[in-house]
């Protein structure tokens, strides 16, 4: 029943639509929806950015946007429908950089399914950023490692 | 075998083809891909910063690669340094 899209979009291209998430994530039976919106922020560690440029795996992200999906599904039950979407390429200061958003049958599911997508997309996907400072720096953010599923007979837990 | 790498991230300033090809000896491991990777690296690269390979995964297509695990046979893998997607 959990019904998803997951897409990826070349800014060259198109644009993130925040209002075509709302309605993919929308049904009769779902009285809540949740979405999340990152824009492109004007300030990093106090340095004035001009924009950003993202970097992206597509296959290996596409599969991350799904499993985000089945993991929300999994949280909260087969009553959802998900979405998330992720821009690559340059974007400016405002432009949307990600999109993801749930639909429930109630509000409690919608935000922690909402949640799990976006937490997933930010520490799982294979997605890089450069922020280019007015300055004419370009600097890639430092990030979050990813860390491959343990060896069968790995036995020890991760702090992370 | 010959192994084609995609750089990512970080990796683009390395080589702004995107891509370089090694070969290892088979059979090979994903943990003998990253020292003849380490080693390109550090005699080709003046970018290259052994620190950022340490932080970072080599994937399929489809999936992450465990350091013990052996190349993928169409010898297609991605360099993937820490994450910074939304």
């Amino acid at each position: 029943m959990s019904e998803v899209e997951c897409l990826i979009v070349d800014i060259a291209q198109a644009r993130l639509d925040a209002s075509a998430a709302l309605e993919f994530v929308s049904d009769p039976g779902f009285g809540g929806i949740t979405m999340f919106v990152g824009r492109v922020r004007d300030l990093n560690h106090g340095r004035s950015v001009l924009g950003v440029s993202y970097d992206m795996f597509d296959p290996l992200a596409l599969k991350v946007f799904e499993r985000a999906c089945a993991e929300a599904a999994a949280l909260v039950g087969p009553r959802i429908r998900t979405y998330v979407a992720h821009a690559k390429g340059r974007l400016a200061v405002g432009d949307l950089a990600v999109v993801v958003a749930a639909g429930t049958p109630h509000r409690d599911e919608a935000f922690r399914a909402c949640r799990t997508l976006i937490e997933v997309v930010k520490h799982q996907a294979p997605i890089w950023k450069q922020e280019h400072y007015v300055d004419g720096d370009s600097v890639w953010s430092e990030g979050c490692s990813l860390c491959a599923a343990p060896d069968p007979g790995h036995t020890h837990s991760h702090e992370h | 075998m010959k192994i084609s790498i995609s750089l990512y991230g970080a990796f683009r300033e390395c080589d702004p083809r995107g891509s370089v090809e090694l070969d290892v000896p088979e059979p090979a491991k994903v943990s003998d891909l990253r020292a003849a990777f380490e080693a390109h690296g550090l005699a080709h690269w003046p970018a290259f910063k052994p620190g950022l390979l340490a932080a970072s995964v080599f994937a399929s297509e489809s999936t992450l690669l465990r350091e013990n695990e052996a190349l993928p046979a169409n010898g297609r893998v991605a360099v993937l340094p820490p994450v910074s997607g939304g």
